[in-house]
């Protein structure tokens, strides 16, 4: 860990549960020794290390992009490795951590995630591009890359998922991060199974569900727009059958 | 729950939404007395113009506006790309529909107290 | 027949903007400014076939609103999720009921004979 200089005493409040003891979360409080550089990831490594070993909760990367670090920080859900204690502190100097909210909890600050994959499953995430393929490469056009608003940088943490209202109160709801792939999908020109796609976010659980609370916007930790992404594919989805045609035409350029 | 400006937003228009609703059905039985007649008519309307009513009246218009004027940011949201003020979109849409509520509630609070 | 939320979302959309422009109308022309209501002061404005009209008008978009509204409200509940389809007809005949009471009532706004030379 990299240091400079000064360091200072803080307070990490963590929400800790342990299945097989606790009937429901209970709030701990750690004392630590930071650094300025020190992040949140950091610290729960340190806690982990030095004051309580049975501390469990999912990272990799530690670069933010294998997005298994999310968590609530303060009552917003953003990654902890890329989060330096210090911007978080309270007026009491102390930092609260609780795992994503409104997923069921494993243990500690895993949760189960299974509901969040099986709805990205839903939206075939994959592309599913013309059977011909060209000898060299497709070539789509500046705007139609601008138009997929980066989408692809999403990494699948669960923060906008976990931060949704809706999803909070409807497991059936697809969710933000997987209209945002579908979204992603839908308008690549290469994609052939744009109609079945856009049947399946406009139906029930689909993208009408969104009520545009923009939890997903404030909680994504690449900044990515799931909610615009959502109002895109309400658009299409009301004239589904001439963007189709429209898709088919294109194709016959690519 | 987990608290931005736009789970405000969204809770307090369910709550007007649903209120407005169910006010609507009351509103239709109290205009649907002329059916009995006009007697009847003057009737129930005079029970549902008791002082209290009028105060409640006030409530009525501002859960009014603001599902209005949040209705229509929404549409904004929808039609233009801008979700990335949807902050200042929040707070223009709670200084426009206070502004309306004030414009609106005076004179009915005057007539409330005051009795014509 | 599903009931579709594409429908729902454009209907939502429409009979708003049809409040925005009637409800606005009515506010202002019925209760503005404040007084006390009776028969003969709504008749003043309900006589006027153009009104009725406008006033069938707020009646529907009112009720589509509301009707949908709820229905998504309602719906949002994950364990509702399988009475859709019911919920969906019910609100349909709520909203068919709903329109022929407030349609008769609207339509029962009639100038007793002996009042008739009161409107100029
Ligand atoms: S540890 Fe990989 S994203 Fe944080």
């Amino acid at each position: 860990m990299a240091t400079n200089g000064t360091t200072r005493t803080v307070t990490i409040r963590l929400q800790r549960f342990n299945p097989d003891v606790d009937k429901k979360p209970v709030m701990k409080e750690y004392t630590l020794e930071i650094t300025s550089d020190t992040t949140i990831l950091d610290a729960l490594e340190q806690i982990k290390a030095t004051q309580d070993g049975s501390l469990t909760f999912r990272r990799s990367c530690r670069h933010a992009i294998c997005g298994s670090c999310a968590m609530n920080v303060n009552g917003r859900n953003t990654l902890v490795c890329n989060q330096r204690v210090n911007a978080h502190l309270d007026r009491k100097g102390a930092v609260t951590v609780r795992p994503l909210p409104y997923l069921p909890i494993i243990k500690d600050m895993v949760v189960d995630r299974t509901s969040f994959w099986e709805q990205y499953q839903r939206v075939k995430p994959w592309l599913v591009p013309p059977d011909d393929v060209p000898e060299k490469e497709f070539r789509m056009t500046p705007e139609e890359v601008a138009a997929l608003n980066d989408a692809e940088k999403c990494i699948m943490c669960g923060a906008c998922y976990s931060a949704c209202t809706v999803t909070a109160v409807n497991k059936r709801y697809i969710g933000p991060h997987a209209l945002l792939k579908a979204s992603l999908r839908v308008l690549d020109p290469r994609d052939t199974i744009t109609n079945e796609r856009l049947i399946e976010i406009s139906g029930n659980d689909g993208v009408f569900r969104c009520h545009t609370i923009f939890n997903c916007i404030d909680a994504c930790p690449k900044k990515l727009n799931p909610t615009q992404a959502i109002e895109t594919l309400r658009k299409l989805a009301q004239k589904r059958e001439a963007f189709v045609a429209a898709r088919k035409e294109r194709q016959k350029s690519l | 729950m987990y608290k931005t400006t736009g789970f405000f937003s969204f809770a307090l228009r369910r709550i007007t939404g649903v209120a407005l609703a169910l006010y609507l059905f009351l509103h239709m039985w109290v205009i649907g007395s002329i059916n009995q007649g006009q007697a009847a008519f003057d009737d129930r309307l005079a029970t549902v113009q008791q002082p209290i009513f009028k105060f409640l009246e006030i409530a009525l218009l501002a859960a009014v506006v603001y599902h209005g004027v949040d209705g229509i940011r929404l549409l904004i949201v929808h039609y233009f790309n801008v979700a990335e003020y949807r902050r200042s979109l929040f707070y223009a849409v709670m200084v426009v529909s206070a502004l309306l509520i004030i414009a609106g509630g005076l004179p009915m609070l005057m007539f409330a107290l005051g009795g014509h | 027949m599903q009931i579709s939320h594409t429908r729902i979302f454009q209907l939502q959309r429409l009979s708003a903007i049809g409040l925005v422009i009637f409800l606005t109308t009515h506010m202002v022309v019925a209760h503005y400014p404040p007084g006390h209501l009776d028969f003969s002061r709504v008749i003043e404005r309900m006589a006027y076939p153009l009104w009725k009209g406008i006033d069938i008008l707020l009646l529907a978009s009112a009720l589509v609103h509301a009707v949908t509204g709820m229905y998504m409200v309602i719906t949002d509940v994950e364990k509702v999720g399988r009475y859709r389809q019911v919920l969906g007809w019910a609100s349909i005949i709520l909203f068919t009921v709903a329109f022929i009471y407030g349609t008769i009532t609207i339509l029962a706004f009639r100038l007793p004979a002996e009042t008739v030379n009161l409107i100029p």
